[in-house]
């Protein structure tokens, strides 16, 4: 057959119960541009990092000019021509750019002194390899995306690199620079190079990759070559959802009330732009979209946590300005952030000083600390939230993850806000865990609390929300119903495209 | 099951270690000593005399132990108790002529504890508002407050001859209990009910643990800051206030060197993490009497004097290497 550079036949990997890629096989030519894609989840990241030797297999086998080898660690992976660009780019942005492609392999004089002249000649002929004009001696921190981008596949080419993994490269970039990441990687391909593009930009990736494998839960569920199967938008977004999905039964219908937030022409710059929705009493709605979709930003800056936006704010009817989070606080918005343990958990401090954190004006009694009422307060939630804890004046990071959720849920409901934004609730939280607080999400509503859910899982927003609203790159894409909600509709809006295209 | 219940063990004496290592590390020593020294070390005297000589450093680690609970550190400590100093004698000084001592001692004192107030604000107010790691922005004061004091003392010391001000740290209670101790015991109280039982004491540990999850709980890590270096400058104001009556004297050249490290010193040797978010006022305690017991001791059994502060070293080493190891 045609020249197969890498075949990885029967992959498997687990992290502890979670099977998160199953026998899946992986293929590339000499000189193609192969389109890896997948839901977040979907294991492409897993699948990337075993190719790269950033995690081991469980099993399956790896073959690379049909000799079979064993990836063992990054630095194999390297000397067997694998790079891997990260979407976080490992530049030094205090060096220049020659100074970054030798950053460990420096040229060296017979004096021992760095030989600069050699190391900047050597550069500017990997630059002119891809057509690029950029002195070796600019500082990186002085480049723009698209052309640090250069600088990082630039490395890879230095490593001799036969096959560049490209994780979402175009995530930070404008269209022109798009434009010419993809001439190059187009320049790459013809000099034989194989590329991998991992991307949520679904149009990009079908003007620029020759092939494409979708991966959805762990499995590979289509692969071929991108224009032989005519391959549109919607055909992928299919293929990366599963169609046959029946919806969710935990929605719960409720009575929703008047008007209670409303945000109107919100924006930040380079963040999010022109935000625009209400929110009703008792009402879940949900906010998602991919990576780089603003929503986080956007939520962070109505809690105060964020500086710069600019539009109206109004709750109950009346403007507010919320310069910090007390403020947010004396609004009545509350904030569960995601990441629990860099942003929700005070690891120093026991499960009952962590629940009483924010409403902790409550339990003062002449000037002090009532810690009697603290306590009480924490058996309550104990009984109601269903916590499993030992001893409550054990330190929080004593809890499961679930647990330690329903804590910080537990810390912002003591202070009773009549609006809950809850950034990805249940991240990192077992099956379990989840139920539980989907359930409690539903009570709270019930009780007349709003509540915007942020969530990079569609099968979660769909789950739990009344309405909602799909972001891309910091703009509201779409708004759907809990009627006309789709996985597909969602995943369509989510990358940039028009639900015209379906119907 | 069983295992379970092992392991529960192991977890609380793991912890009854951590937390109170500095207290069996302090009987351990206390032991030792009345070995090597019987009755001559168990003497009223003598114990009396430990508790004063390490009071006025004890006040100052009381205010440090907020400071690196909350994640910072303050080295300007020793610089700030000069300019209280300074302050305090001149105005004892000023008004000697006109004023009667007790009015004149109280308007010392007044001018001493906003003048601390005022240092150690300040501090808080660069690292607060003008985003400067607290170790640079101290290590500044640090130079600023002493050379200042300095410059306006003439580089000399100036004394006081108001009795009553000198009353304040040299008097006994019943004739054995000096002064200074009983300053030192209820400003622990004092500081100890801070961190326990308020919320500026919670919000001070929260913030020390985890700015960001602290700020996302609607506290204001700023002021939070602000008031532990304030807090800091009125503890040192004290701890002048002490000095100066003991002494009668300041001299900003020779007065308050290496306070700083004392007091950190005892802090770290009772437990509190440079890290922030973990340390107890108690550990404090015992730690300043832990540093005051074996520097006593040296004295005591004849230590060469030069190699008094290499056995300091090794103590505070030691100390830290028996104590925490979290697990993270």
């Amino acid at each position: 057959m045609e020249n197969i550079v890498l075949e990885m036949r029967k992959i498997n990997k687990s992290f502890d119960a979670n099977h998160v890629v199953k026998d899946v096989d992986f293929n590339m030519k000499k000189g193609e541009i192969r389109a890896l894609i997948g839901e977040n989840g979907a294991g492409k990241s897993t699948l990337m990092n075993i190719l790269g030797g950033v995690i081991p297999l469980d099993n399956g086998e790896i073959y690379i000019d049909n000799q079979k080898t064993e990836i063992q660690n990054p630095s194999s992976a390297k000397a067997l021509g694998i790079a891997f660009i990260h979407q976080e780019l490992n530049l030094i942005n205090d060096l220049t750019v020659y100074e970054n492609l030798f950053l460990g392999s420096e040229i060296l004089k017979k004096s021992g002194f760095l030989d600069v002249e050699k190391m900047c000649e050597k550069t500017k002929e990997v630059l002119e390899l891809l057509k690029i004009n950029l002195n070796p001696k600019t500082m990186v921190k002085t480049l723009d995306a698209s052309y640090k981008q250069v600088v990082e596949i630039a490395k890879a080419i230095m490593l001799n690199a036969r096959i560049i993994i490209m994780d979402e490269p175009t995530t930070s970039l404008t269209n022109v620079e798009i434009e010419n990441v993809f001439t190059i990687m187009r320049t790459l391909r013809n000099n034989g190079v194989s590329i991998i593009f991992i991307s949520h930009k679904l149009k990009e990736l079908i003007s620029v990759c020759d092939s494409y494998s979708i991966l959805r839960d762990g499995m590979l569920v289509a692969d071929g070559n991108m224009e032989e199967d005519k391959m549109t938008e919607v055909d992928i977004a299919r293929y990366m959802v599963n169609c046959s999905t029946q919806k969710d039964t935990s929605y719960r219908r409720r009575e929703i009330g008047e008007t209670i937030l409303e945000v109107k022409n919100y924006s930040m710059e380079k963040t999010f732009s022109d935000i625009n929705f209400s929110l009703r009493k008792g009402e879940i709605l949900g906010f998602t979209g991919l990576l780089g979709d603003g929503r986080s930003e956007l939520f962070q800056s109505l809690f105060g946590e964020k500086r710069g936006a600019v539009g109206t704010i109004e709750h109950k009817g009346k403007e507010i300005s919320i310069k910090n989070t007390t403020a947010a606080l004396n609004a009545g918005i509350g904030y569960v952030p995601s990441n629990r343990k860099e942003n929700g958990i005070i690891k120093d401090l026991t499960i009952v000083e962590n629940l009483t954190l924010v409403a902790l004006n409550q339990f003062k009694r002449k000037g002090l600390l009532d810690h009697k009422r603290e306590n009480d307060c924490t058996d309550k939630y104990k009984e109601d939230l269903r916590i499993k804890m030992g001893s409550k004046h054990n330190l929080i990071t004593s809890l499961s993850g679930g647990n330690q959720q329903k804590i910080v849920l537990a810390k912002w409901l003591e202070a009773n806000p009549d609006v809950l934004i809850l950034d990805n609730p249940t991240q990192g939280v077992d099956i379990g865990g989840k139920s539980d607080i989907y359930s409690i999400i539903f009570d709270l509503a019930e009780k007349g609390i709003s509540i915007i859910i942020l969530s990079s899982e569609a099968q979660e927003v769909m789950r739990l929300c009344d309405r909602m609203m799909i972001m891309y790159h910091g703009f509201v894409t779409g708004e759907l119903s809990a009627e006309e909600v789709t996985e597909e509709k969602i995943m369509i809006l989510a990358t940039g495209g028009s639900l015209e295209r379906v119907n | 099951m069983d295992e379970l219940k092992v392991n529960n063990k192991r977890i609380i004496l793991n912890k009854i270690w951590s937390d109170y290592s500095v207290g069996v590390i302090f009987i351990l020593i206390v032991i030792t000593s009345i070995l090597i020294k019987g009755t001559d070390f168990f003497s009223v005297t003598n114990i009396a005399n430990i508790f004063r000589n390490n009071s006025i450093v004890g006040i100052i680690a009381l205010g440090m132990t907020f400071v690196i609970i909350s994640g910072g550190i303050d080295l300007s400590v020793g610089s700030q108790l000069v300019g209280v100093g300074t302050i305090i004698i001149l105005i004892l000084e000023s008004t000697s002529g006109f004023l009667h001592p007790i009015v004149s001692s109280v308007l010392a004192i007044i001018g001493g504890l906003v003048m601390g107030i005022l240092l150690g604000g300040l501090n808080g107010l660069i690292i607060t508002k003008g985003k400067v790691p607290p170790f640079i922005v101290t290590l500044g004061t640090m130079n600023i407050y002493r050379s200042v004091a300095q410059h306006f003392m003439r580089g000399g010391g100036f004394s006081t001859k108001n009795t009553t001000y000198i009353g304040i740290s040299n008097y006994e209670l019943f004739g054995v209990i000096p002064l200074p101790i009983i300053y030192f015991l209820l400003l622990a109280f004092m500081m100890y009910v801070i961190g326990k039982h308020t919320k500026t004491g919670r919000y001070i540990y929260a913030v020390g643990s985890n700015e960001k999850a602290a700020r996302l709980s609607t506290i204001n890590v700023n002021k939070i800051k602000l008031l532990t270096y304030g807090l800091m400058g009125l503890m040192v104001a004290i701890a002048a206030i002490v000095e100066t009556s003991r002494m009668g004297s300041i001299n900003p050249t020779s007065s308050a060197n290496y306070y700083e490290m004392d007091a950190i010193s005892a802090a770290i040797v009772g437990g509190v993490s440079m890290r922030g978010g973990k340390g107890m006022i108690v550990g404090t305690v015992f730690g300043v009497l832990t540093i005051g017991l074996i520097n006593n001791m040296m004295t005591l059994i004849g230590v060469p004097p030069f190699l008094v502060n290499a056995m300091k070293g090794i103590i505070i080493v030691v100390a830290v290497l028996l104590q925490k190891k979290d697990a993270d």
